[in-house]
């Protein structure tokens, strides 16, 4: 940077010598400012969680850890949290490529509203599966009164099934975007040769899926133990690494023990992360790219087809009773204690400032947010400066930070002057656009990999200069990746709890956190009828969109682009 | 053209969401009483003086967490609605803005500090609550006394806030310590501790949690059972022989605030016999004498403490707590 300052200087006598100096170094002054951009609020927040979790009121210790591997109450919290990771990405694997192949490859019926079921839960908060579990199954629930049972919903089996309710949508989009990009004429030719459907699948389709799955599994392993609704919510004494930093973080106020116990959530995370960019090294199929084309349904082995049906079913049947429920509750003042059909909970505008706030602040990251995907795609695969892999593995490495992590971060770096951000609406945004940066950059990249540099060279040779090149050339290119970072950063940003719970204050509070506060609470019925209220917003939002985007022939490219 | 319409439309939107909406007189607040006896105050406050008070719900652990971690700089211009330990810490270390309010003259010492660092707007207390139904299927009674909780009995059908994040819980150990006396207080919430199913965020939560049957028997705030009693929820609520005790929900202007005139015109409304009145209604004890929803005439018996020991000894008690209860899974 210094160094472009000073040729700016002596070069500033001949204004054409600094726009070519400019056009040249574009991209690595833009790769410099994106770089300290990510440093500082992606990077430092870590950084400032590790120190805290190593300095004590009087210097360096390691007291702290000494606490958390003697104690049984906070080891036994990170065994727990591992095993729910561990049983939860296995089982919600499982169901997401069952959903996922019936919604591609099964019969044309059902592909419709299975695919509905699987993706409406994903606008909701998680933790709603656990309120609705509460309603049916808990000690006094429907369910359990209707047939007498005695079972014990609070602890580990109660928080395993909630999470995995909550997460199956997330595998089954990503599962059922790979399978779509998959060109089905492989599994169809080894079809017509003779091959039977098991066969199929376990040497074609599970194989090409691989990069996927793996992908998948990182993801909902992640998000799994960094989601700490619904083990706050029926994890009762059960301890659980993000739900006991959040208590020890808002609660008892404990900086030293919480950052201790972020550091240990965050360590699973980056190893898997590393892990997964080894094995993924060198597997990038070229089935994909190709246009998503509809598998025609074929003849199905009853072998594969009844476990498959059987999952199916339960998993949707079991989402569909949660959302019903959840559903039913906002209607009724006290669901499963007084039948009696009220409005009271819709009426209740308490917490409509907050969803206006959810609104407000997932635009303003969803906007940021993409133009700094595509831009960081763009110095990544265009740039040639040392330390590209570096900002790559940065900007994607969102997807293995727990939202825990990265919200105690923020309150830590950013809620002192100089550099005091909190008590305002900027902070929810940023830490939004930072955790959720990965997906547009990603985008970014494949969409850049698609055209040569060529394109550019010739605009550059005929005289154009870099930021016309830019405008002309790069944007249309990337508009989709932009629209794929606005969305998924939208969609996330508005349900997610994990980080701007650590960050809200008063005035700036957002529907996510009022919905599980009120849930926690007990108010279940205002709890559902905001949730609601959410989900149709959100669907407006995504109404609108898709409206401009079709508006502006941006359609398919778009959906596809969504799907990477 | 049409792209550079909807360029347009984006970035007005853009700047339209970031710079928000700025409206008549506002106000930042911690408010830590229930959700709805927050909006409650919010509203009375409004319709009394319109202003408009933003707040989000938090219990009164995390707004002493919070105020603790922002300290010099806070994110809000006032409380209202903490408990003693809070706003007696906000005093000493001059995190709190003194006032004098002509609005509270002759309130009574326990509400009003006569400094006018803080003013105490109502007391509340804990009490028992159970599931008429679920104890009719059991075939139990109501505890008469806090002891008849250590029953094996109840196993796993008691819930309790945590100390740690619960004023209305600090306030429990700090008046069973008094009741009686450090060794034998904490004998007694270690064997109540066997019976007790999990400790819960907030000190409201088990009323809901005992109302919905989830559990037969809540130790819980008294602040909210006369508004679940009129919900509907099948409670029963006693305050059992020994009797119980109280703290203050607490009014502390902080120091660095840009909006000082509007926070004392809150100070003074909440010091008139119409929010004492209100507060009475929703089943507080207030600093102007007004019937009382849930107690009606008679108050309950209350046991001696110091609040402002209870406040000093509370860090010291939080250690011991997780010495006790947070070493080993069960």
């Amino acid at each position: 940077m210094a160094t472009a300052e000073l040729s700016v200087k002596l070069q500033a006598s001949s204004g054409s010598k600094v726009k070519d100096f400019l056009n040249a170094n574009m991209v690595n002054i833009l790769a410099a400012l994106l770089f300290l951009l990510l440093a500082f609020f992606l990077l430092y927040p870590i950084v400032a969680v590790l120190i805290k979790s190593l300095r004590g009121p009087s210097g360096f210790t390691l007291q702290y850890y000494q606490n958390f591997f003697s104690k049984n109450y906070y080891y036994q919290s990170l065994i727990n949290t591992l095993l729910l990771g561990a049983i939860n990405t296995v089982v919600c694997l499982v169901i997401g490529f069952c959903l996922a192949y019936m919604t591609t490859r099964g019969p044309w019926i059902l592909r419709k509203p299975l695919k509905i079921i699987s993706l409406v839960p994903l606008i909701a908060p998680p933790y709603l599966f656990a309120l609705s579990l509460i309603i049916l199954f808990g000690r006094n629930g429907l369910v359990t009164r209707a047939l007498d049972l005695h079972w014990e919903l609070y602890g580990f089996g109660g928080v395993v099934i909630s999470q995995t309710l909550a997460f199956i949508p997330l595998a089954y989009m990503m599962i059922e975007s790979t399978l779509m990009s998959l060109n089905p004429n492989l599994e169809e030719s080894a079809y017509d040769l003779g091959a039977t459907e098991a066969t199929i699948l376990r040497t074609i389709t599970i194989p090409l899926l691989a990069p996927g799955l793996l992908k998948a599994a990182l993801l909902i392993f992640v998000m799994t133990i960094a989601e700490f609704g619904n083990a706050a919510i029926l994890g009762g004494r059960t301890p659980f690494l993000a739900p006991d930093t959040y208590t020890m973080i808002t609660g008892e106020s404990d900086f030293y023990m919480g950052s201790v116990l972020s550091v240990i959530l965050i360590a699973p995370c980056i190893l898997i992360f590393f892990i997964h960019n080894y094995l993924l090294e060198g597997k990038k199929f070229t089935t994909i790219g190709g246009k998503p084309v509809a598998s025609e349904p074929r003849k199905i082995t009853p072998l594969i087809k009844v476990p498959f049906v059987i999952i199916t079913t339960v998993a949707a049947g079991a989402i569909l009773i949660c959302f019903a429920v959840v559903f039913a509750a906002s209607f009724y003042k006290i669901l499963g204690v007084t039948h009696n059909f009220v409005l009271s909970n819709y009426l209740d505008f308490t917490s409509n400032r907050a969803i206006y706030n959810s609104i407000r602040v997932s635009f303003v990251a969803a906007v940021i947010g993409a133009i700094i995907g595509v831009l960081l795609a763009y110095v990544i695969v265009r740039g040639q400066f040392f330390g590209r892999t570096f900002i790559e593995m940065i900007s994607l490495s969102g997807f293995a930070l727990p939202g825990t992590v990265l919200g105690i971060g923020y309150l830590l770096a950013f809620s002192a002057p100089p550099l005091k951000l909190t008590g305002g609406i900027m902070i929810l945004a940023l830490n939004c656009v930072f955790r959720f940066l990965a997906v547009g950059v990603e985008a970014g990249i494949s969409k850049l990999h698609q055209i040569h540099i060529e394109i550019e060279e010739a605009s550059a040779d005929l005289g154009a200069s870099f930021l016309t090149t830019f405008y002309k050339i790069v944007l249309p290119i990337m508009f989709p990746a932009f629209i794929a970072g606005f969305i998924y950063t939208f969609m996330t940003a508005i349900v997610s709890l994990s980080a701007v719970v650590f960050l809200v204050s008063p005035g700036f509070d957002l529907a996510a956190v009022i919905i599980f506060d009120k849930a926690v609470y007990g108010e279940i019925g205002i709890a559902s009828a905001t949730t609601m209220k959410l989900v149709l917003i959100v669907m407006i939002c995504m109404l609108i969109l898709n409206f401009i985007s079709n508006k502006t022939k941006l359609g398919s490219s778009m959906k596809k682009s969504a799907a990477v | 053209m049409k792209k550079k319409l909807i360029a347009t439309i984006v970035v007005a939107i853009f700047a339209v969401a970031l710079a928000g909406s700025a409206m008549a007189e506002e106000i930042n607040a911690y408010m830590g009483l229930s959700p709805e006896n927050n909006a409650t105050v919010v509203k009375f406050i409004k319709d009394k003086t319109g202003i408009t008070v933003n707040q989000n719900f938090q219990s009164f652990g995390e707004i002493q967490a919070k105020v603790k971690a922002e300290a010099p700089n806070f994110n809000a211009d006032i409380i209202v609605g903490c408990g003693s330990p809070l706003a007696f810490m906000a005093k000493k270390n001059g995190w709190a803005v003194p006032y004098v309010s002509i609005s509270w003259k002759g309130a009574a010492e326990v509400f009003v500090d006569p400094q006018g660092y803080w003013y105490n707007f109502s007391n509340f207390s804990f009490v028992l609550v159970g599931n008429k139904d679920r104890l009719a299927k059991a075939g139990y009674s109501m505890p008469k006394s806090w002891k008849d909780l250590l029953d094996p009995k109840w196993k796993g059908e008691i819930v309790m806030p945590s100390p740690l994040s619960s004023g209305t819980a600090n306030q429990m150990r700090f008046t069973f310590l008094a009741l009686y006396g450090d060794d034998a207080g904490w004998k007694f919430l270690a064997d109540l501790d066997k019976n007790i199913h999990h400790y819960t965020r907030s000190g409201n939560a088990p009323t809901d949690l005992v109302g919905r049957g989830e559990f037969m028997l809540g130790l819980t705030s008294d602040e909210n059972v006369k508004k679940r009693l009129d919900d509907g929820y099948p409670l029963i609520w006693t305050v059992p022989q020994e009797g119980t005790g109280y703290d203050g929900t607490f009014a502390v202007i902080l120091n660095g605030t840009k909006k000082l005139d509007t926070a004392k015109k809150i100070i003074d409304i909440l010091g008139t016999p119409e929010f004492s009145a209100l507060m009475a209604q929703i089943g507080y004890v207030t600093p102007r004498p007004a019937p009382n929803k849930l107690y009606g005439k008679t108050l309950p018996k209350y046991i001696k403490i110091d609040l402002g020991k209870a406040a000093e000894d509370s860090p010291k008690n939080n250690d011991i707590w997780k010495q006790k209860f947070r070493t080993e899974f069960k």
